[in-house]
């Protein structure tokens, strides 16, 4: 039984949305519920299609539901606010025609700060991504590991509170995948942001979260909802986790399969 | 869909009306409205315009043929001897970037005066501008080879000649196709290009001839004759390329 | 193999052409009226230049005035087309169209319209010119990776910032693609106007030269132009290069 906190940072309210394809309507999320603490770890686990990052973009703001609203901190969400919500994607998105250095400014500039200092900003948060060095190379320059890592500062550099993450490192290799976890852990201990995380791995899921939220195969519902009370750092292969790991495979193998067979 | 479709043909229509009204209260001699060129085009194809249309439209189209073939042997050999040597390709393809940035017309006076105003300088100019897209797609083709392909065929024992009959050519069939249907393309306009500039006969140096005496509808007409011509070629080439795809694809 | 050596070996070989050609002449097997000689085209080139030279420049003239034109119009275009799905959806079929049509089959006419001077030089050379950077630009534009342009609005970039940060540097190496082509093109249409209707410029030289028969003349013209060409486009190459450094 969760206990009773402050005013929830995100709530989402019977959203739905479906999606106008060529031939017919595709149904993405059908009037899902969701409160998310501030200073949250959560991760959002659910099948192919199920929605997840459709969800995403809706409390981001780049789309709108077609029913239902999401608020952050009380007030509705119409459009992307930079000051509130920062994204990072699966594609880094990184910009090939500017440094590392210059990607990272690149939310300041639209904001209209001034070169010198969103230039110092940019700078010290390339430290903390390990990419010293490297603020004059370019994308083409980077290996995945270390684009994901720029675009990560470069939402960073936003200092929104709120980090929303569409399988950040889906792209990656495992080895990287779980470095990039434990190194994202450090930052959000640091920084205390809200994250929601959306992920279809159970791995990182039970490595990096505060809780799980489950979705249903599409169109997206919230199925179950684990809080995930291991100490950190987190020991996969302890009796706790495999039983939380167990308890995720079940609540998700079915959307899984019916995901698989419904073309997803 | 169906309103694209509708939109395009609207945009044709609402086009064909602005020409004709526009160009009916105009100088007749400058300005033809469809409503003028028509008729212009029914005297053409009757033959009562120009009688010897016929002769002048075949001399056009053997000169294609002719520019053509050239255009194609000329064409594959030069880009497979720059293609599969390595070293024979890096000195002369930057020779061969550097002629595909002079203006093909540079070279039309001097064929004029090599050839004379004949049907010769015209197959040659034609077979100029037609050899470079063959070339081009071969060179292409070449390198859209999958290497892993070469290197499956040689561990199961093919030699060079096989490698290349039955992996590289498939291979490269749908990049050479699209360089013979743009090969064709251009030595069409380079002939009537060749034609218009001076010639003796021909459809391009009726087009000339309409000009000169200011016969403004037939000579609307005969360009949109050439440009049927044109488009019928164009068809073919289309036709020949699908079918051709179909049945190397069709095989795999 | 280094660039000094395929430098070497590209001079080399055509200093081997021009040799053999130059044989070729001496030796009687080729007809000197039809086919100068390497040194009387050189010899030429000095009696030529004066003439030629001031040609060039009137030509080229039309061809710049062309090209802005073509320019500005074709990456105008060609933005619009490749943004706004509805305009190329219609639009497209046209575009391609016009652009595989042989425009020589206007020329008479654009002659007849506008005269004979600058004017229809410079119109047909914008009508060369136009169609392949509308093209080229308007599939820039559709080839823009969605990726970065998701960032910056999930960043709140208003429409303004968008089109400036992240369309325009995205379609550059489209724009240059284009303008590297248009060049080429106008220059042709320029050139073909002159030699068809006999207006003052290149073209026309070149084609009195032919018809007067003066072989080494013509030649040393005809590679005056290109020469010119190749330069331009290569500075164009170049400044693509430079400008997308970042490839």
């Amino acid at each position: 039984m969760r206990p009773v906190t402050a005013a929830a940072h995100i709530e989402v309210r019977a959203v739905a949305k479906e999606w106008l394809t060529r031939d017919h309507p595709v149904p993405a999320l059908a009037a899902i519920s969701l409160d998310v603490a501030p200073h949250e770890f959560l991760t959002v686990l659910g099948p192919s299609g199920c929605g997840k990052s459709t969800l995403l973009s809706i409390i981001g703001g780049l789309t709108s539901p077609d029913t239902g609203e999401v608020r952050i901190g009380g007030h509705p969400v119409a459009r992307p606010d930079p000051r509130q919500v920062a994204m990072v994607f699966q594609d880094p998105g990184l910009f090939p025609w500017r440094t590392a250095l210059e990607n990272v400014e690149f939310g300041l500039e639209l904001q209209g700060v001034a070169a010198g200092p969103r230039r110092e900003r940019a700078r010290a948060l390339l430290e903390p991504v390990g990419l010293r060095g490297f603020e004059g190379r370019y994308p083409r320059e980077l290996s995945g590991g270390m684009k994901q890592r720029v675009a990560i500062a470069r939402a960073l550099a936003l200092d929104a509170p709120i980090l929303l993450m569409d399988e950040p490192f889906g792209a990656l290799d495992e080895q990287t995948r779980l470095l990039m976890g434990e190194w994202l852990l450090g930052i959000w201990a640091r920084t205390r942001k809200t994250v929601v995380f959306v992920t279809h791995s159970l791995q990182e899921a039970i490595l990096l979260s505060q809780r799980i939220v489950v979705m249903t195969a599409r169109p997206g519902r919230i199925k179950a909802s684990f809080e995930v009370t291991l100490p950190t750092p987190r020991d996969l292969d302890a009796p706790p986790a495999a039983t939380l790991r167990h308890a995720l495979w079940d609540a998700i193998r079915d959307e899984s399969r019916r995901a698989l067979d419904g073309g997803a | 869909m169906r309103r694209i479709v509708l939109a395009r043909l609207g945009l044709l229509a609402g086009l064909l009306a602005l020409w004709e009204l526009w160009a009916s209260r105009r100088d007749p001699l400058l300005y033809v409205p469809p409503s003028r060129v028509l008729p212009a085009l029914g005297r053409v194809l009757r033959l009562e315009a120009y009688p010897t249309l016929l002769e002048h439209f075949g001399l056009t189209v053997l000169e294609v043929l002719a520019a053509y073939l050239l255009a194609v042997g000329l064409g594959l050999a030069l880009g497979f001897a720059l293609g599969l040597s390595r070293p024979v390709g890096e000195i002369y393809e930057p020779l061969l970037a550097g002629l595909y940035a002079i203006p093909s017309v540079v070279w039309y006076p001097s064929l004029m005066l090599f050839f004379g105003l004949g049907p010769a300088s015209k197959v040659a100019f034609g077979m100029l501008l037609g050899f470079f897209p063959v070339v081009l797609a071969v060179l292409a083709g070449i390198r859209s080879v999958d290497q892993q392909l070469l290197v499956v065929a040689r561990g199961l024992g093919a030699g060079a000649g096989t490698c290349f009959v039955k992996v590289m050519l498939p291979s490269m069939t749908a990049t050479l196709l699209a360089g013979l249907r743009a090969g064709l393309a251009l030595t069409v306009v380079g002939v009537l290009v060749g034609e218009i500039l001076g010639a003796r006969r021909g459809l391009g140096y009726l087009i000339n001839y309409a000009y000169g005496f200011l016969r403004t509808a037939e000579y609307a007409a005969l360009a949109l004759l050439a440009l049927g011509l044109v488009l019928a070629v164009d068809g073919v080439a289309a036709w020949v390329e699908g079918r051709a795809r179909r049945w190397t694809e069709g095989a795999a | 193999m280094t660039p000094a050596r395929r430098q070497l070996a590209q001079a080399a070989s055509l200093a081997a052409l021009v040799a053999v050609w130059e044989l070729a002449v001496r030796a009687g097997w080729a007809d000197p009226l039809f086919v100068p000689a390497p040194s009387a085209v050189a010899r030429a080139l000095g009696v030529v230049a004066p003439e030629a030279l001031g040609l060039l420049g009137e030509t080229l003239g039309k061809t710049l005035a062309a090209y802005a034109l073509a320019v500005s119009l074709g990456v105008g275009a060609g933005l619009l087309v490749g943004g706004i799905r509805y305009l190329h959806d219609v639009l497209s079929p046209f575009l391609v169209a016009l652009y595989a049509l042989p425009k020589i089959l206007v020329l008479p006419w654009i002659l007849l319209t506008f005269g004979l001077g600058m004017t229809p030089a410079v119109v047909y050379g914008v009508l060369q010119g136009f169609f392949p950077i509308c093209l080229l630009v308007a599939g820039g534009v559709r080839d823009i990776d969605q990726g970065p342009l998701r960032v910056a609005r999930s960043m709140g970039a208003t429409s303004w910032q968008l089109y400036r940060k992240v369309v325009l540097p995205a379609v550059l190496p489209a724009v240059l693609a284009g303008m590297r082509l248009g060049i080429v093109f106008c220059l042709l249409g320029v050139l073909v106007v002159e030699m068809f209707g006999g207006i003052r410029g290149m073209g026309f030289l070149l084609v009195s030269l032919a018809n007067a028969f003066r072989a080494p003349e013509l030649f040393a013209a005809t590679a005056l132009v290109s020469l010119l060409s190749i330069a331009v486009v290569l500075g164009l190459e170049r400044l693509n290069r430079r400008l997308g450094h970042w490839r």
